[in-house]
Formats: C-alpha cells, sequence, structure tokens
C-alpha cells in the first residue's frame, strides 16, 4: 500500500461544509421537523424542591381546549420500566429508584408532575395551570450541610441518607514522608459553584409511533443517536430494531444531550399510546430550571510544599452536590482522584470523595466535567506561590514534570507521555513579558489601578494515554463509493458544533484521494451510523483514527478493483482528485464514477473478486495521547465597582497535529467564554430554602461578545506519539483551565489587599467583599 | 382610547413590546385584550413646546437617541439612551412604554424624575391630565396611571445655560440594567453650583431623587473635594434591595461611587453640554 499521502485538507482552515446553511438560517433542528397530525407536549413541573404529592387533580386539564392526553405520574408507571435516563445510563448506579414522572413526591423545583399533550403548546400550557396538585412541604436540602444531617429526610427512601456515595481513603505514594519532609503546609476549602450547560438550542424531542408496523421514530437532539435508542427501548420495552433515532442539527450541548431524559420517555409513551407524532421542546425557563447542572462541589486539601516552592504531596477530601436524579455525580471523585496531580511533580496524593443528594437539578456532564481538579490544583500552586512570595510562573516551571525524565507519570498512575505543558509554560513566557507586566503593576498601583495576571496549566484526556489504562474503545466507521464516484462517511460521532462535517471529510479526501467536496458525512440517524458518541474530547483522535484507517481500507479495495479494470499493478496506480490512474499516464485516469459503473457491470470482472465498494472498519485510538497547554490572562479589577476587565488573554495550547486550525481555535475560543461566565457572570443560584432563583436570562447572565476578551492562540504541534494518528481533541481544555486562570489575575490584582480567593465565583459584589470594601452579608 | 375605556384592567397596551412580550412569554402577565398602538398615527414626535422638550409616546428609543434637538436642549436624556438594553431593543423599545412600564432600573424614569418631566396621561372619557414625574412612578412596574388611561406624552424641561450632566451606571454586562445607576445634572452659576439634581435607580422600587444631597451642593464651588458628603448623603438616603446581582450593603456602596462619579463628570463638562 502506498503510504504517501498529499496532505492538501488536513492542517488547513477549510471553511466548514456546516457554515453555509448554519449562518444563513437554512439550519434543521429538532423543532423545524414538522410531521402530518403532529401535537405538542408540555409538562407541569414542580414549584416546590422536596414536598409529597398527596392528589392530583387533572380533570380540569383533560377536559380543556386541544387536549388530548393528560398524563400524571401515576398513569405513566405501568407503561415505563424503570432504569437509567440521560449520561446516568453510562453510570451503573442501581439506587436510588425513582418514576419517570414523580408520583410519591417531587425532589427539585421544577420536578415533571404531569405531561399534558395538546393541539398546541399553547393549548397544553393553558391546561398545565388547570392541574389541581396538594403538595406537603418536606424538609429542603439545598445545602451540604442540610445533605450530612442525617435527621434530615432522606430524599429517596432507598438511600436511607441523603449521601449517596462515600468512598474509602484511597493513598499514593508515601503521603506522611511528604508531610513530614515538606516545611509549610497549606489548609484550605476550595468550592466551585453550581453553573450549567446553556446551548443555544435546548432540549428538542419528536416521537412518531406507527401502529401499523409497531416502529417509533424519533427526532432528538443528542450527542449519541445509539444512546437514547438505548434509554428508549428499555423504560419503553421496545425491541431495539423497532426505533429509529435522528437528529437534525445539533445547536449545542456540552454534555447536555446525552441519552434520553424523563421528559422524552414520558413523550414517546404518549405518543406509543396516540399513534400519533408528539413534539416537546424545552423553553428556556426549564433548560436553566432542570435539564441539568454541574459544578457544585468543594475540595478540602492540604498540601505539604518547601521553601523552595516544591510541592511535595496533597491530602484531599472532595465533596460533591449531585442534586436530586442520578446524572454523572458519582463518577466525578475517581476521575478528578486520578487527573489531580496532571503534570506536575506531586508525589504523594491521599484522596476520599462524599458524594451527596440534594433537592437540585441533576449534576449532568458540562464540558470538561472534572475540571474542578484543574481550579483546585491551579488555585493551590498560586497560594503556594502568594505563601512563599515567588512569581506562580517559577512555581509552575519547579514543578512541572519535563519530558524524557523522572516522573514519567502521575503519582495516580497515569502516562503523562507526550505531555507538553512545560513547552507550553515556555512559549508562553515568550508570548508574555512578565517581568515588564510587573513593572507596569507596580507602576499602575501607585496610581490606585489594580492590573492582575493569572497563568494556569491544564492536560485533558483526547482520548488519554494508552499505557496503564483500560482500552480506549473502539471507534466504528463505515465508508462506501456512491454511484457518482462520491465517498459517503458514516460516522457515530454526533456534532453539535465540533465540525465533524468538515474535519471527518478533510481526513477522509486527504487519506482516499478524492475531493473534500466529494465527501459526505453522514450523521445522526441510527439506521444508518455505527455505534457511537461524542464526548469526552475523543474525537479528534479516535474519529480522526477510524476516518484514516477506513479511507486507508476503502482505498485499497478500489486500487485493487482498478487494477484489474486498468490491467495494472496496483503499486503503479493512484487515485487522485476523484480519479484512478496509472501514475504517470494520465490518458488511462478512470473517474470513480466510471469505475463504480464498470464494476458494477456484469461480467467485467472474474467472480472471485469483491466488488463492494463498501468497507466497515473501527480504531482503537493508536498509541492514544494528552491534550494541554497554558493559559495567560491579563486583568484590570476597578476596586471601586468590583468590575473586572480584560486587557490580554493569551492561549499556547498543544492538541497535537492540526486538522482544522480554525476548528481548534474556535473550541478554545468557545471554551474560554464559558470560563470567563463560570467566573464573572453565570450562577445556577439556589436559596437556602432550595428555591431556584435564576431560571431566566435576566438572573442567569451569559457572556456576550462584548465580554468575552480578544483571545491570542498559538499552536505546540507536539511530538508524535504514533506512525499516523496525531490528532488530539480539544473541546473541553479552554473550559477547563479558564476559570483557574481568570482567578488567578484577579487574586493578583488584588494581592496588595492581602486578598486570598477560595471560590471560584467572583460577580463585583464579591470581589468587593473580599477586598474588604464591602462587609458581606 | 375606547377599547381601552372598554376592557380597563383586561387590556394591555402594546408600544415596542421589548418588557410586555417577555412578560407574555413567562406567563407573567395574561390580559384578555392586548391593544397594539403601534398603527396609532400622532404619537411618534419630538418637538420644542414653550420651554420643554415634548416627546410622544411612541418615539423609538433609538430616534430619541439620534435627535440632535434633545442632545441640545435635553442633554441627560441623550445621556441615558445609550445605556439603555442593546442597539435591537431601543429601535424597538419607545419613551413612553419605557416610562408607562415603571421598572425601577430603568432609565427614563430616572431622567424623568431628576428634571421634574410631565407624563401626559389621556383617557376617552375625561381627556388629557399632566402628571408630574415626582408622582407618576408608584412603585415596583406601579404607576398614577389610570385603568383607562395611557400614557401619551412626556414633556422634559430644556436645560439652561451652564448645566453640565452624567449618567453612570454599573452593570454586570454591557446592556443589561444597571445593579445602580445615577444620573445628574449640575447648573454652574458663576463658578459655583446653582442647581442641582441627582437621582439614583435600582436601588428602591422607584427613581430616587436624592434632595439632601442636592441641598448639600448648592452655592459650592463643583471640586472633587466638595463631593464625598453629597455621595454619601445620596446612600444613606436608601436601603437598596439585595439579589443575585449584588447585595444591598454592595449597592448602597455603588451609590456612593457613582453619584461621585456623575458629579465629577457633570461638573467637569456644562460647557460642551450647552
Amino acid at each position: 500500500m502506498s503510504t504517501e499521502v498529499a496532505q492538501r485538507y488536513v492542517g488547513a482552515s477549510v471553511a466548514r461544509s456546516e457554515d453555509p446553511r448554519i449562518l444563513t438560517g437554512g439550519g434543521k433542528y429538532v423543532d423545524d421537523v414538522k410531521l402530518p397530525g403532529m401535537l405538542h407536549a408540555a409538562f407541569l413541573r414542580s414549584p416546590f424542591p422536596h414536598a409529597k404529592i398527596v392528589s392530583i387533580d387533572a380533570s380540569a386539564a383533560r377536559e380543556a381546549e386541544g387536549v388530548v392526553l393528560v398524563y400524571t405520574g401515576e398513569d405513566l408507571e405501568a407503561m415505563i420500566r424503570p432504569g437509567p435516563y440521560g449520561i446516568s445510563l453510562m453510570m451503573n448506579q442501581d439506587k436510588p429508584a425513582f418514576s419517570c414522572l414523580a408520583t410519591d413526591k417531587v425532589r427539585l423545583v421544577g420536578d415533571p408532575v404531569a405531561l399534558v399533550v395538546a393541539e398546541s403548546r399553547y393549548l397544553a400550557e393553558d391546561a398545565i395551570e388547570l392541574i389541581d396538585v396538594d403538595y406537603e412541604d418536606l424538609a429542603p436540602i439545598a445545602t451540604y450541610e442540610q445533605a450530612l444531617d442525617p435527621t434530615n429526610p432522606p430524599i429517596f427512601e432507598d438511600l436511607g441518607s441523603n449521601v449517596l456515595a462515600e468512598s474509602d481513603l484511597h493513598t499514593h505514594g508515601d503521603v506522611e514522608g511528604a508531610f513530614a519532609r515538606a516545611d509549610h503546609v497549606l489548609s484550605v476549602r476550595i468550592n466551585q459553584h453550581r453553573h450549567q450547560n446553556v446551548p443555544m438550542e435546548t432540549r428538542g424531542f419528536l416521537a412518531s409511533y406507527d401502529r401499523e408496523a409497531d416502529h417509533l421514530l424519533v427526532w432528538s437532539a443528542n450527542q449519541g443517536v445509539h444512546l437514547a435508542l438505548h434509554i428508549l427501548a428499555g423504560r419503553l420495552g421496545l425491541s431495539p430494531e423497532k426505533i429509529r433515532v435522528r437528529t437534525a442539527d445539533v445547536g449545542g450541548s456540552f454534555g447536555l444531550k446525552i441519552g434520553a431524559t424523563r421528559e422524552e420517555v414520558a413523550v414517546a409513551a404518549a405518543s406509543m399510546a396516540l399513534g400519533r407524532p408528539v413534539k416537546y421542546i424545552e423553553d428556556r425557563y426549564e433548560n436553566l430550571m432542570a435539564s441539568g447542572q454541574a459544578r457544585e462541589e468543594y475540595l478540602d486539601v492540604e498540601a505539604a510544599y518547601s521553601d523552595d516552592g516544591d510541592i511535595l504531596g496533597m491530602k484531599v477530601h472532595m465533596v460533591v452536590d449531585a442534586g436530586a436524579y442520578p446524572g454523572m455525580a458519582a463518577a466525578l471523585p475517581t476521575m478528578v482522584e486520578g487527573m489531580l496531580p496532571s503534570a506536575y511533580r506531586i508525589g504523594a496524593l491521599e484522596f476520599r470523595s462524599t458524594v451527596l443528594v440534594t433537592n437540585k437539578a441533576t449534576y449532568v456532564a458540562y464540558r470538561g466535567p472534572w475540571a474542578v481538579e484543574t481550579f483546585v490544583r491551579e488555585r493551590v500552586v498560586d497560594l503556594v506561590a502568594r505563601e512563599l512570595g515567588m512569581e506562580p510562573f517559577e512555581i509552575r516551571m519547579r514543578n512541572v514534570v519535563t519530558r524524557g525524565e523522572e516522573p514519567t507519570s502521575m503519582i495516580t498512575g497515569r502516562s503523562l507521555d507526550g505531555v507538553t505543558v512545560r513547552e507550553s509554560l515556555e512559549r508562553m513566557a515568550e508570548t508574555v513579558d512578565i517581568p515588564a507586566f510587573r513593572r507596569r503593576q507596580e507602576a499602575a498601583r501607585a496610581e490606585g489601578r489594580y492590573l492582575g495576571l493569572g497563568i494556569a496549566s491544564y492536560i485533558e484526556a483526547a482520548p488519554g494515554p494508552r499505557a496503564g489504562q483500560s482500552p480506549l474503545g473502539l471507534e466504528q466507521m463505515r465508508m462506501e463509493l456512491d454511484g457518482d464516484g462520491k465517498l459517503l462517511v458514516y460516522t457515530g460521532q454526533m456534532p453539535h458544533g465540533q465540525s465533524h462535517e468538515t474535519t471527518l471529510a478533510q481526513i477522509a479526501a486527504d487519506e482516499f484521494g478524492v475531493r473534500f467536496e466529494d465527501v459526505r458525512v453522514v450523521v445522526g440517524d441510527s439506521d444508518l451510523v455505527p455505534p457511537g458518541f461524542t464526548g469526552g474530547s475523543r474525537s479528534a483522535t479516535m474519529a480522526g483514527g477510524a476516518a484514516l484507517t477506513t479511507a486507508r481500507a476503502l482505498r485499497a479495495k478500489v486500487l485493487e478493483l482498478g487494477a484489474h479494470l486498468l490491467e495494472a499493478n496496483v503499486s503503479d496506480l493512484r487515485i487522485e482528485d476523484g480519479a484512478i490512474s496509472v501514475a504517470g499516464v494520465p490518458s488511462s485516469a478512470m473517474g470513480l464514477a466510471e469505475l463504480v459503473a464498470a464494476v458494477q457491470e456484469p461480467g467485467r470482472l472474474p467472480e472471485e473478486v469483491d466488488t463492494e465498494l463498501k468497507v466497515a472498519n473501527s480504531y482503537d485510538g493508536g498509541a492514544g495521547g494528552w491534550s494541554g497547554g497554558t493559559h495567560c490572562a491579563i486583568v484590570e479589577v476597578d476596586v471601586e465597582t468590583g468590575l473586572v476587565t480584560f486587557e490580554r488573554y493569551v492561549v499556547t495550547e498543544d492538541c497535537g497535529k492540526l486538522i482544522n486550525p480554525a476548528v481548534v481555535d474556535g473550541q478554545v475560543r468557545g471554551g474560554v467564554a464559558q470560563g470567563v461566565g463560570a467566573v464573572l457572570l453565570e450562577r445556577a443560584a439556589y436559596d437556602e430554602r432550595g428555591n431556584f432563583l435564576a431560571a431566566t436570562f435576566m438572573d442567569y447572565l451569559m457572556p456576550t461578545t462584548m465580554d468575552v476578551p480578544n483571545i491570542e492562540i498559538s499552536h505546540l504541534e507536539t511530538i508524535p506519539l504514533d506512525p499516523d494518528v496525531n490528532f488530539r481533541g480539544i473541546g473541553e481544555g479552554g473550559m477547563i483551565v479558564a476559570p483557574a486562570t481568570i482567578v488567578n489575575a484577579i487574586e493578583d490584582a488584588l494581592a496588595p489587599l492581602g486578598v486570598r480567593i477560595h471560590e471560584q465565583h467572583l460577580p463585583p459584589a464579591r470581589i468587593l467583599e473580599l477586598a474588604g470594601v464591602v462587609e458581606p452579608e | 382610547m375606547a377599547l381601552l375605556a372598554e376592557h380597563g384592567d383586561d387590556a394591555k397596551l402594546l408600544a415596542g413590546g421589548q418588557s410586555l412580550v417577555p412578560l407574555l412569554a413567562l406567563r407573567l402577565a395574561s390580559p384578555s385584550v392586548l391593544i397594539d398602538l403601534g398603527s396609532v398615527p400622532g404619537l411618534d414626535y419630538i418637538r420644542g413646546d414653550d420651554g420643554h422638550l415634548a416627546i410622544g409616546a411612541m418615539t423609538r428609543e433609538r430616534t430619541v437617541e439620534r435627535s440632535d434637538l434633545v442632545k441640545s436642549s435635553v442633554p441627560l436624556l441623550s445621556e441615558a439612551m445609550p445605556l439603555i438594553g442593546h442597539l435591537a431593543i431601543r429601535n424597538r423599545g419607545t419613551l413612553g412604554g419605557s416610562t408607562a412600564h415603571a421598572d425601577p432600573s430603568a432609565e427614563i424614569p430616572a431622567v424623568a424624575v431628576a428634571l421634574d418631566a410631565q407624563v401626559t396621561a389621556t383617557s376617552s372619557k375625561r381627556g388629557e391630565r399632566t402628571i408630574p414625574a415626582s408622582q407618576f412612578f408608584q412603585g415596583f412596574f406601579t404607576t398614577a396611571l389610570e385603568p383607562d388611561e395611557a400614557l401619551t406624552q412626556v414633556r422634559f424641561p430644556v436645560a439652561g445655560p451652564g448645566t453640565g450632566v452624567a449618567f453612570e451606571e454599573a452593570t454586570r454586562r454591557h446592556g443589561d440594567f444597571a445593579m445602580v445607576a445615577a444620573a445628574a445634572a449640575v447648573r454652574i452659576d458663576d463658578g459655583r453650583i446653582g442647581d442641582a439634581r441627582i437621582v439614583t435607580i435600582g436601588v428602591s422600587d422607584v427613581p430616587v431623587r436624592c434632595r439632601e444631597a442636592e441641598q448639600a451642593l448648592i452655592g459650592v464651588e463643583p471640586l472633587a473635594s466638595a463631593f464625598e458628603e453629597p455621595s454619601s448623603l445620596a446612600a444613606s438616603a436608601c436601603d437598596p434591595p439585595s439579589d443575585l446581582h449584588g447585595t444591598s450593603a454592595y449597592r448602597k456602596h455603588l451609590i456612593r461611587v457613582l453619584v461621585r462619579r456623575a458629579l465629577e463628570k457633570s461638573t467637569r463638562r456644562p460647557k460642551e453640554q450647552t
């Protein structure tokens, strides 16, 4: 096989295939799908965080104009089998038990209590107001303390308490030795606040059950059609081949749209009962209140360090607020524990965790779900620097691993092969003149202006190292040549902003030898695409590798056929620009469409030749690997108003070989924007009684283009670990490291006021409290 | 007006729809009758009127913002307009709609109260009456309008010579409602402050006129050092609410900072404003 491939598309900022339709308003989302006879669903949701349902009277709603069906939780019990919803499908949790819609009690503000299906969404919402529910208040569990108090009622009876999971103490390395050797120990509780995925497109779901065919067609906004299919099959008791799940364009997700939710299963059940299509489009109020939230946890940290700034070891207790229903919280501590040392020579770690149930929205995956490891570690590094009066950058350079030297793995066992955090720090120091900034900062302080510089580093498993790990999984892909000689790529990836239609086509076009325009990437249809899902920054390596190897396999097959048709040796053939030819003999060229036709002509080829122009393949992730890098923010804090402005934001990152630099930069920028939001604007706030306070965009503030700084990005294209596949994902990194970067910069600005920051959310009022200007409430 | 008289409390007037439509979408308002003022003629004007500038209720905020007449006659209003929401909002939103909606964080009511503007209310039965801005705003989203009355005009006094203005806001993001804002219009006569008008918003259920602070400024030389005490007086006159965007103590602090900044700015530039 020829391995010389002209790299025409990979590495270039090829304009996105998705853009023309999406940017001109031609994108098609679930809400744009309209089926004949379609009905509309709306949900009655609990106004209380924790209450018994004494009775539900839906009789007036059933009689209301345009109403076709009303289901309470009890009505649905007989139709739905217990089991996981959403991302908890991946978690293997057998407890707690709960129902599709609330039956005995409600467990958060927004808990779905009843479903109304009507001729229009307006009429469905009108009818919702006619349902009379008699609630009996229960003590709300809305804080860590309330959840840990054994005298409070359990939110789920079968758990017996509000502790969902508690780990043993895990010890890595010589923890006692590290603390004995240390000159100092920093003890601190570092908080991360609840915030959430706010995709531009909310959740959307359309179920259409055909009674005659006993077949359920579903349109759903999701990150992987087969995950949704398996939940629907399981909860509805249908065999998987009776269900087809399709997606339209997906307007963002960030981890939210995984599997099928309780609401979606209820809607599917209604469609099955009615034999008509039923659509449910979550509104923004529901999205903010009840679709899922993330990030609420704290880490109690003791960090042992030397006079010279060596961080010797850490003792950590992680406590997570998992919200009410099972999401991904139970899986978090293990991820955080494994990642906490990151690219630093932290030689000892003691870790334990407690996961709590509360009357809040379910803890779901949100871009870099384990990111608290980076926030806490990078805060600790800066706090240590401040205690020692050292430059935080110098502490990082002291502690960061060097390639080719021990240690080559984290003390928690994960290999650091190919990690280039040190190089990204060096690049940052070349890009940002830190000593010059310090001089400017000093001069500004003399004028009463508070400038700060913050740096933070991270790595993300993209898809993660192979060494010392369980297998990376298999990414499946199919490719075929159609009658026009175009290359069809079937992937289980479900793009929701990642640009797979472009990036996978770039790889396939280069490897196969067709024009980019002649590749069509097919996604989002369980009848057509192999199983898979998009998440965890895995797809650059996994789907990129699958595209590369599958295109090669199909190319080999086509060359074989071409050898027969052109009566030449395979080694003399090439495929370029959609035509196969004998090298050096342009007149021999045969277009791929012509080849397809010739192959199908009876008698043209010997019997024994495989003439199917299709390949199904899978890719195991090769050597795997990490992405990572360093971010730097320069901010100014107005100590009269507490408002923060950015002067500069710089990213030096390494995601290996860039498939499409513009797409990579877009991922970095989007992640940083969410980090800006997390620190300065976004908080899914509850009061101590469990009332949700941030249910509109006047309360839950998203960063706009006016709030996000210009982001300067430079790429380190790393050391290849694999002969072919060195693309690594970058989807989560921006969001993982930006919060630490920005908080580090704010603390640096306020350092002359003696400020130490142990939290992530810093609205202006909080900044002035920390600065001692305003009394805390 | 007949429709309004007939339906009274059951009806809502729809002007630019920048506040009412979101309330309808959230089902916080569900009037049985919606009266669209969009096609009512004669409510879209800006004209001089006996030492005042009269602005028709349906004049778009963007029109007010871009009006040279407003800029030269009522500079405080000009100064406030770009701070209202975003461009798309100001293209639809109207001066009368914002005034009648009476959001306690809205800019136009602040200007109206600061300048002692006059609000014209019209009903089909009783004709027109004039309500001073100081009496018009009665609480959160509550005004002196009767159920059968529509706000048809707001009249702002024309600024006298030597008047400087400033509108200082602290917002979480560009275009948000202010956590706190301070409006100031200060007239300098012979090097000393002859008249001062200060209003803060986001601090109570209505725009708050800071009369003690105003008094303290009369006859004072406009030096930075002279503004500390009036700013503190303005802050102590209020007991602002706490919410997600800022605690009461923070807002009180902001009043002091923003009133001081507004006074510094307005007294720096009386010349350029007149």
